[in-house]
């Protein structure tokens, strides 16, 4: 096992480094040089640039420095947690990342929660009675969240609680407290719901449906100690949820922010990429793919944990990791 | 469920008290929206409209722009040009102060103007109005001398400049100073505070040289989307927004309602056009471009897109401009004159239907940012029109940076974009032949030696009359080259809280003249004896 979690923490390593070149890579080859951009931020206007501020400006950020050169710089200065400074303030970005991430993990923790309280026993009840009342129309309306697009959906419920009825406040700031967060995160976790709820459906009625459950339904036990026994074998799949069901979250939380205008990481990753801030971009990659990463092992673990048998599959389904 | 009943009653109890807390307003605070945070309050190195607009509460310039445009005396109470104009002496107001009390002196400005033109200083988009600078010089506390080693008409434009604090940005580099987030005011306003990512809170400020602000505070909101910014205009947590189409119309039907926001519409300094490269066979004869335009119906397209609040284009320079040339005629909408001047032009329909002259097949791909869904219609009624007249448009939406990038490198066949114009621009920079791609952003390669002339005596004509007769002649040579279709000047619709009082509209927008959101009064606020 510890053979197993050191691998995979290899694997997870050079995952995340293969993301970082490949974000540097694209950002890099994009259309549009980020200090030109910035000249041109000032909304289109008609005035000339003075070529030696640009050029000023490309020194001062090392943009006149080779491609290679620079990526090897930042991953030296990243292990030391040393992002640079942004090209759009010249801010450290350590300290753009630090300020935003905290909304953002707030929203995509209470997000996830919130989601799998209610999702889970949503997908239980519905999997004891597959195609009862219940199953129909939760299928329906989680069907019906997933179709929505998050940005639709959140504009929607502001528009309706806060614009209309004004029960709720229209920005989430300091002052409204806890209660400029209910609308953003039932946003999310009102996407999310359908996947989790679907998912544990799907897990626990064939959970219920193996021969197992059905022996011991023959030996008298109980539908809610057979509902647990259907779990913990289903334990290894929801793992594998939390793993895909992280980085979707992640990424609903970007247009999530922009509508409820939440300055997190979400909206300051969408802006370092329209200026081309290489710095901000991939800092807020390293941050998310650790975050998507550490899911993934996370779940691998814990599914080689309750089943050695997975651990032996990943190892072979993935030449790498073996030992 | 008895227990159950009461928690929902207690919830709702605590959600309606808050409300009522939330509900309350000050009324002599304004709140404004920014549809994006400031990257920095350095004023020398700033680049976006909200930072601009947040600056222009916070410090004066040496020369303002009244409403009418008119430089009018700002921190220096003069700025004198040479007879040569080679030499400017800047003569600061006497009471002029930072908001620490100290004066604001010509260390200041040599200061300024020595770190604005330090090579390696990141000033973007003010360092080009003083090219030929040579020096800075403190006469007395009050007094500085510029000296320049080229005359320029424009110069004194350049004087629109707001001040660093020379003790305050002391030290280090300006692109990273802690100042550039805690600036020195010497406006009407000073920073309070800075919530990232949410609000800027400005306070009046008491060491303020001028007539005091009558709110006591302007704090602007970070909203970046339009729609939860229209919503708290309506319920009044913004006093103001610039507004679209659709959203005017929504006011205009609330309009006399008790305490609805009413709407302000002006002209501004701008207008959207189709681009041609000029370099290429197919848009390099003027007839042919000329037909282009003539194809387009603009005035069908501002009564059903900008519901009738637009007009058309007809050249260079928009009507705001003092000195738009309103004698000159756009280019009427007659498909049927276009088709004959593509035939004139030797583009002749080919058996595809498509025009073609020799191995030159009329067929090209527009480009354009995303972002503008009238932009894509607009674009859409023109790829109709075009293909009836035997003209193959294909059109290639581009995210925004991407699209910038390939529009100022000249690498766009045919694209769409709005302008906007400085309040005397320079026009060499879009129309000169010099100016071409990489060196400026006359991406048309748009090529006349007449205007090239004209453009260049602009640059010494000091005298508004001469500089009036010779933008006249500009402009009558591009309309008719027409190298690019003048699409539309569409007017800026604002929103504005019905408790907001002496606001006042300029061809730069609400804000970026004086006194501009200095001069705006709520129905409390007072007016503090200075």
């Amino acid at each position: 096992m510890i053979r197993f979690a050191v691998n995979r923490a290899v694997s997870a390593a050079l995952t995340l480094l293969g993301v970082l070149a490949l974000v540097f890579g694209l950002v890099a080859a994009a259309p549009g040089d980020a200090a030109a951009l910035a000249a041109r931020a000032a909304g289109n206007r008609a005035a000339a640039v003075s070529p030696e501020a640009l050029a000023a400006f490309r020194h001062l950020y090392g943009l006149d420095r080779p491609l290679a050169e620079r990526f090897v710089t930042w991953v030296w200065r990243a292990a030391r947690l040393d992002f640079g400074r942004s090209l759009v303030d010249g801010q450290p970005v350590s300290l753009r990342v630090a300020r935003a991430l905290p909304a953002t993990f707030a929203l995509n923790g209470a997000a996830l929660l919130l989601a799998c309280l209610i999702g889970v026993p949503l997908g239980i009840a519905a999997a004891r009675r597959p195609g009862g009342r219940l199953d129909r129309i939760s299928g329906f309306v989680c069907d019906a969240f997933f179709a929505t697009p998050t940005f639709v959906l959140g504009l929607v419920l502001l528009l309706v609680f806060s614009g209309w009825l004004r029960v709720t406040p229209l920005f989430a700031d300091t002052e409204s407290g806890v209660r400029g967060f209910l609308l953003p995160v039932a946003t999310l976790s009102l996407t999310s719901l359908a996947l989790v709820a679907r998912f544990v459906r799907v897990c626990v009625a064939a959970a219920l449906a193996d021969p197992a459950a059905l022996a011991g339904r023959a030996r008298g036990e109980r539908p809610s100690e057979e509902v647990r026994r259907a779990l913990r074998r289903s334990a290894a799949s929801f793992a594998a949820m939390g793993a895909v069901l992280v980085p979707s979250v992640v990424s609903g939380s970007i247009l999530v922010e922009r509508v409820f205008s939440l300055p997190g990481a979400g909206g300051l990753l969408a802006e370092a990429v329209f200026a081309r801030d290489l710095p901000t971009v991939l800092a807020l990659t390293w941050c998310s793919a650790i975050v998507v990463v550490a899911a993934s092992l996370a779940a691998d673990l814990v599914a080689a944990a309750l089943d050695p048998r997975v651990a032996r599959e990943i190892e072979a389904a993935v030449p790498g990791v073996a030992a | 469920m008895a227990v159950l009943k009461k928690l929902a009653l207690l919830a709702a109890a605590v959600l309606l008290a808050s409300c009522g807390v939330r509900g309350k307003s000050q009324e002599s605070v304004v709140r404004r929206r920014l549809d994006g945070e400031p990257k920095t309050l350095n004023p020398i190195l700033t680049t976006t409209d909200s930072e601009q607009v947040v600056l222009a509460l916070l410090e004066r310039n040496l020369l303002d722009y009244d409403e009418k445009l008119n430089l009018v005396p700002g921190l220096a109470e003069e700025v004198a040009a040479s007879p040569d104009h080679l030499t400017y002496t800047i003569r600061l107001q006497k009471d002029a102060r930072w908001e620490d009390g100290t004066p604001v002196t010509s260390r200041d400005v040599v200061f300024t103007l020595t770190t604005l033109l330090d090579p390696k200083t990141p000033a973007l988009t003010r360092r080009a109005l003083f090219d030929g600078f040579v020096k800075a010089e403190a006469v007395d506390a009050r007094t500085a001398r510029v000296v320049f080693s080229t005359a320029s008409a424009g110069r004194p434009d350049a004087f629109n400049l707001p001040l660093l604090s020379a003790v305050a940005w002391a030290g280090g580099d300006v692109a990273t100073h802690p100042r550039n987030r805690s600036p020195v005011a010497n406006g009407p306003y000073r920073l309070g505070s800075w919530e990232a990512g949410r609000t800027l809170t400005l306070v009046r400020n008491t060491q303020y040289f001028g007539e005091k602000a009558a709110p006591e505070q302007v704090i602007f909101r970070v909203v970046p989307e339009t729609a939860p910014a229209f919503a708290a205009l309506q319920s009044s947590e913004l006093d103001e927004m610039r507004l679209t189409y659709a959203q005017k119309k929504e006011l205009d039907a609330r309009a006399g309602a008790a305490g609805a926001p009413r709407v302000v519409t002006f002209d501004e300094l701008s207008y959207s056009y189709l681009g041609w490269n000029n370099r290429l066979p197919i848009f390099a004869d003027r007839r042919a471009r000329r037909a282009l335009t003539m194809l387009v119906d603009r005035e069908s397209i501002d009564r059903n897109l900008f519901g009738g609040l637009a007009k058309v284009a007809n050249g260079p320079l928009p009507p705001a401009h003092w000195a738009w040339d309103a004698s000159l005629a756009p280019w009427p909408y007659d498909p049927k004159a276009a088709e004959a001047l593509l035939d004139e032009a030797g583009f002749r329909k080919g058996p595809d239907g498509v025009r073609r002259k020799g191995n030159v097949r009329f067929a090209f791909t527009l480009s354009l940012g995303m972002g503008s869904d009238v932009q894509r219609q607009l674009v859409e009624l023109a790829q109709q029109s075009f293909r009836k007249a035997g003209i193959e448009m294909s059109i290639q939406p581009l995210e925004w940076a991407a699209f910038a990038s390939k529009m100022d490198a000249g690498e766009c066949d045919a694209w769409a974009a709005a302008l906007n114009l400085d309040p005397n621009p320079d026009l060499a920079v879009s129309w000169h032949s010099a100016q071409t791609p990489p060196a400026g952003l006359n991406s048309a390669f748009y090529r006349n030696s007449e205007v090239d002339a004209l453009l260049d005596r602009l640059k010494t004509a000091f005298d508004r009359e001469e500089t009036r007769t010779l933008l006249a002649r500009v402009q009558a040579l591009i309309h008719e080259d027409e190298p690019v279709t003048f699409l539309n000047v569409p007017l800026t619709k604002w929103g504005l809280s019905s408790r907001l009082t002496n606001v006042k509209t300029s061809p730069i927008g609400l804000f970026m003249f004086w006194p501009g959101a200095a001069g705006w009064r709520t129905g409390a606020s007072t007016r503090p004896i200075s």
